[in-house]
């Protein structure tokens, strides 16, 4: 079972690492489904497992949410928000996308370096998961910070998510039901409220570019 | 005398064999893929084994040299193949057999390098504008995807203790299944990366192309015709066959089923059925790693060639990542 647990948490990372390889919006959105698709099968997994073994619903009610809220509605959500503002080819980010990448991966080791000196945390299963996961929080960060539009700095917010979910998930193997519910119903009103501004900059400004928000509009 | 044991006689004797094993199925590799393409266009393709006659028509023409080429135009086909045939010998197609010779992995891989060092020498040699460019980009990939080869080679050698190719195979082959395991399934995408950028596949090189924006390899070849032509295409199809070995006996190792269904601890002599059934699945391992590439050829298109770093740093995160998994997860 941890084996399974390794890969997949090796494999979110590699997503998140995707996600900071690309260029254009809509793969940002793509990835982003990838990586919840990957998060749904992990809970799913550990549903399963927590079933068989305890009798409870919980971890797989969790699961059914995490796939209609993040891999069908939140990207629905980004494509429509993302189709009704004006289109325009630019450059999205800072730095160039090796630079970029090989600083995340700066952030992967720094994790490792402080995650693995937490003393609670034994067992080396346990220590690989949690590193790769918080990894994914890092690197949200990151990827927030080192783009130029609101789409791409809604999806850092989401991977930021994922990444304090997943986190939570692989320490605890399953937290309260409650606080699970009320992570979500927060996050899906933080991206309402962020789609509806990011139409408003784009109606004000004519785009989305975050930088523009510094000159003034008489 | 006694250093010519019996030994050492029928390991050189099953060398040779897998050597010679390679030789043959090198050009297959390429005409699988290449028929699959020209299936998922609707076209009929040339015949799956069109390479060897094109080979065989190749090596009865005359070749015509550049009246400016150099000693190293005219050797440089020679040295390639001397160099991809010397890897192709350190390649064991099936660990079943104990090998007299077991290479090492870096040699392996600075013998392709030398053999791309002569490629671009030549390339130059002749002072046609194409023959430069392709150098010039080919010596920017190879440079690219080195660190991302180099470090994938190293954490399953880390793993193994070794960089003898036959004792890592070895060892893959105790661990069953590599691909369940968080390490190895990240070294195993991180190659595949790297054999589409060094056997000039589709998102790094069309090899199917002549036209002169985006030709890397074949710009390189250009000056060359008749027996030298040849040579140059069955290296890099001999190439492109051990890649594809390494990843397959390394990340998908089957050798285990085998001996496991037959012999189980029978000692020296193993029977000539199971050694058939190793080198079967080898091959169907081959025509299913071919498929793999054909399909990604299908489903991308070639990338901008300033695109192509960001392609070497996916590929060199992939094998670093690798690297760190098993540093933290330990053994």
């Amino acid at each position: 079972m941890d084996s399974y647990f390794d890969i997949l948490s090796a494999l979110i990372l590699l997503s998140s690492f995707l996600l900071v390889s690309h260029k254009r919006i809509k793969s940002y959105i793509k990835t982003f489904r990838i990586q919840s698709a990957l998060i749904a099968l992990t809970a799913g997994i550990m549903g399963i497992d927590s079933l068989i073994r305890e009798g409870s619903f919980d971890i797989l009610i969790v699961c059914v949410i995490i796939v209609l809220l993040k891999v069908i509605y939140i990207p629905r959500l980004l494509y429509r928000t993302y189709g009704t503002v004006e289109y325009k080819v630019e450059k999205d980010f800072y730095l160039n996308i090796p630079l970029l990448i090989l600083i995340c991966c700066g952030l992967v080791v720094f994790a490792y370096f402080s995650v693995s000196n937490i003393g609670s945390l034994d067992g080396a299963h346990l220590n690989l998961q949690v590193v790769n996961s918080f990894s994914v929080i890092l690197i949200g960060f990151f990827f927030m910070i080192s783009r130029k539009k609101a789409i791409g700095q809604m999806i850092g917010f989401l991977v930021i998510e994922n990444g304090i979910f997943v986190t939570a998930f692989f320490s605890t193997h399953g937290m309260p039901f409650v606080v699970d519910i009320g992570i979500f119903i927060d996050m899906i009103t933080a991206i309402l409220i962020m789609g509806v501004m990011v139409t408003r900059i784009n109606e004000k400004f004519e785009s989305i570019n975050l930088d523009k928000l510094k000159n003034l509009k008489g | 005398m006694s250093f010519f044991t019996a030994d050492l006689i029928s390991g050189l004797i099953s060398n040779f064999i897998q050597f010679l094993l390679i030789l043959l199925l090198a050009p297959l590799s390429g005409g699988i893929i290449k028929k699959v393409k020209a299936l998922s266009q609707k076209r009929k393709g040339a015949p799956v084994l069109q390479m060897y006659f094109d080979l065989w028509k190749l090596i009865r023409k005359e070749s015509v040299v550049s009246d400016t080429a150099s000693w190293i135009f005219k050797a440089t086909p020679y040295i390639v193949f001397a160099a991809t045939a010397a890897a192709a010998f350190m390649v064991p197609v099936t660990t079943l057999v104990p090998s007299a010779i077991s290479g090492d992995l870096l040699l392996l891989i600075y013998l392709l390098a030398l053999g791309r060092f002569f490629m671009c020498l030549s390339a130059l040699d002749t002072g046609s504008t194409f023959g430069g460019m392709g150098a010039s980009r080919e010596a920017m990939i190879s440079a690219l995807i080195e660190p991302s080869l180099l470090v994938s080679i190293f954490t399953v050698g880390l793993i193994s203790g070794t960089t003898a190719v036959d004792q890592m195979m070895n060892t893959m082959k105790a661990v069953g299944v590599p691909l369940l395991h968080p390490v190895y399934i990240l070294c195993f995408f991180a190659m595949i990366i790297i054999i589409l950028a060094e056997t000039s596949r589709i998102p790094v090189d069309d090899p199917a192309t002549h036209l002169e924006l985006t030709m890397v390899h074949e710009a390189m070849i250009l000056e060359y015709s008749g027996r030298q032509l040849a040579l140059m295409e069955y290296s890099a199809a001999i190439k492109q066959l051990i890649f594809l070995t390494l990843l397959v006996n390394l990340f998908l190792p089957t050798d285990q089923l085998v001996s496991l269904a037959g012999i189980s601890g029978a000692g020296a002599a193993i029977p000539a059925v199971v050694i058939a059934a190793a080198l079967a699945l080898y091959i169907l391992k081959i025509i299913l790693a071919s498929l793999v590439i054909a399909i990604t050829e299908i489903s991308t298109v070639k990338f901008r060639f300033f695109s192509i770093p960001n392609l070497a740093a996916l590929s060199f995160i992939l094998a670093f990542l690798g690297f760190l998994q098993y540093f933290v997860l330990g053994r």
